[in-house]
């Protein structure tokens, strides 16, 4: 009885330490995860009005080299409160956070987003340019 | 070896005396009261606004060998208007799920702020309706009722609802804004004006709504006599029609008081408050159906919400309902 007691917790101490040194992904200042991908590009952009319903006329067109966004708005929008929608490539995150509306009114200085690697080490900075739609 | 096994089934028989103790208790019919007893609710949602009502449904009943139901009555603290009633009918719901009334007595009468309908069916149970119609001297305030009723033996019972905040806004419902014709918009009046009205009331007017159909992304749309003239189209204002109205654009807040009966969002005093219309234009483009904007007047004396019900592309028009409140 006793030898079975032992080899039945002797079982189970060898499961604990082989779960124990399992790999763990590292996380950054924001709570992500940093896994191995060096992807980094934009594959979407929206951009809605303080409606909630997109400003776009047509979709954008984004180019992964030049890493701009060009997109043309409706005629009349308010480009001083826009809310804008980026997706990115997996595990990939955006520089500065979008907390809410943006003003996008100053055309002649376009806004400036970088996109982050999941692996943190590529960095891209996407310039948004917008136009608008004439009447 | 044989304690071992005395403590397994010990153990074992405890969690099937546990198991089986657990018994669910048979339901009891409720025995029936021998006093008058009442009872209320209140039926209507969303802000109270003047003008509009409160409804309630008031219960009353008393054992049928005590005696008979005599009249029932509801006093407000601040009387309501004069189209407040007590309804004279008691309502049942009959299998089909329809309300069906009876009559049981003669049609309410009102003595100031109390309504009174006395009995002249004998019944022992009875539910009738109150309709408080709100009076403009509760407007900003709070409104309490007594509901009171009596029986033939003597007895008297008494429910007290409330009190309800009654809003300070108002509300205006389907008007029809026509391109080229009555287009001028005034918040404070809550209508619309033809040009040679609104030259008499330039400084009334804050919006002009306009169709244009040949322009991209314009359509229906609401702008401010001051805005941009790229905003203002194939359009000569009246003399002194200039205001800059804050507009912001909003779609799918369907106000039940605003002709949306299918939803249960209300639009109330304390959003105007809370509404943030920093750098916001003085124009609103392309509206459809179901679509909105908030609005503050140049002098910040009144906001408003205008809710589109309905769009007309041939007839270029819109049809629009409007919530207001005013600030200062």
């Amino acid at each position: 009885m006793k030898q079975y007691i032992k080899i039945g917790l002797g079982v189970l101490l060898i499961a604990a330490m082989w779960a124990g040194c399992k790999k763990d992904y590292p996380v950054d200042e924001d709570g992500l995860l940093i896994t191995d991908r060096a992807e980094c590009y934009v594959s979407n952009f929206e951009l809605l009005g303080t409606d909630f319903i997109t400003v776009r006329t047509k979709n954008p067109v984004i180019d992964t080299i030049a890493c701009t966004i060009d997109v043309e708005v409706q005629f009349g929008t308010d480009l001083k409160n826009l809310y804008p929608q980026f997706s990115l490539v997996t595990d990939a995150k955006l520089d500065p956070k979008i907390v809410g509306k943006v003003d996008f009114s100053d055309l002649e200085h376009p806004k400036v987003y970088t996109v982050i690697s999941g692996n943190r080490k590529v960095r891209k900075p996407y310039t948004v340019l917008i136009t608008v739609q004439e009447p | 070896m044989k304690r071992k096994y005395f403590h397994y089934t010990a153990f074992l028989l405890t969690l099937i005396l546990f198991v089986t103790a657990c018994k669910e208790e048979e339901y009891k019919l409720p025995s029936a009261g021998t006093e008058l007893k009442n009872d209320c609710i209140k039926r209507s949602l969303g802000p109270n606004l003047v003008g509009l009502n409160i409804e309630f449904a008031y219960a009353m009943a008393l054992p049928a060998d005590k005696g008979k139901i005599v009249s029932a009555q509801v006093e407000a603290s601040i009387a309501g208007a004069s189209s407040t009633y007590l309804e004279n009918k008691s309502y049942y719901t009959n299998s089909g799920g329809v309300d069906i009334g009876i009559p049981i007595g003669d049609p309410s009468v009102n003595e100031g702020a109390t309504t009174t309908v006395t009995f002249t069916r004998d019944t022992s149970a009875a539910t009738l309706r109150y309709f408080y119609t709100i009076p403009e001297e509760a407007r900003g305030k709070s409104v309490s009722f007594t509901f009171t009723a009596k029986s033939s033996d003597g007895k008297t019972v008494s429910q007290k609802m409330g009190p309800y905040e009654i809003a300070n806004m108002d509300r205006t419902l389907n008007l029809i804004v026509k391109d080229g014709d009555a287009s001028y918009i005034s918040i404070e009046d809550m209508a619309v004006y033809n040009a040679a009205d609104a030259a008499s009331k330039a400084d009334k007017i804050d919006l002009v709504y306009l169709y244009r159909g040949n322009l991209n992304s314009f359509t229906h749309a609401l702008v401010s006599p001051g805005a941009d003239p790229q905003y203002l189209p194939d359009i000569a204002l009246p003399s002194g029609v200039n205001k800059s109205t804050k507009v912001r654009k909003e779609f799918g807040l369907r106000d039940q008081q605003l002709g949306n009966p299918k939803y249960g969002i209300y639009i109330d005093d304390v959003d105007f408050k809370e509404l943030d219309l920093t750098d916001v234009p003085n124009y609103a483009l392309n509206l459809k159906e179901e679509a909105g904007a908030w609005v503050e007047t140049a002098d910040g004396t009144y906001r408003a919400y205008i809710f589109v019900n309905k769009v007309d592309n041939a007839g270029k028009s819109m049809t629009i309902s409007m919530k207001r409140l005013k600030m200062k």
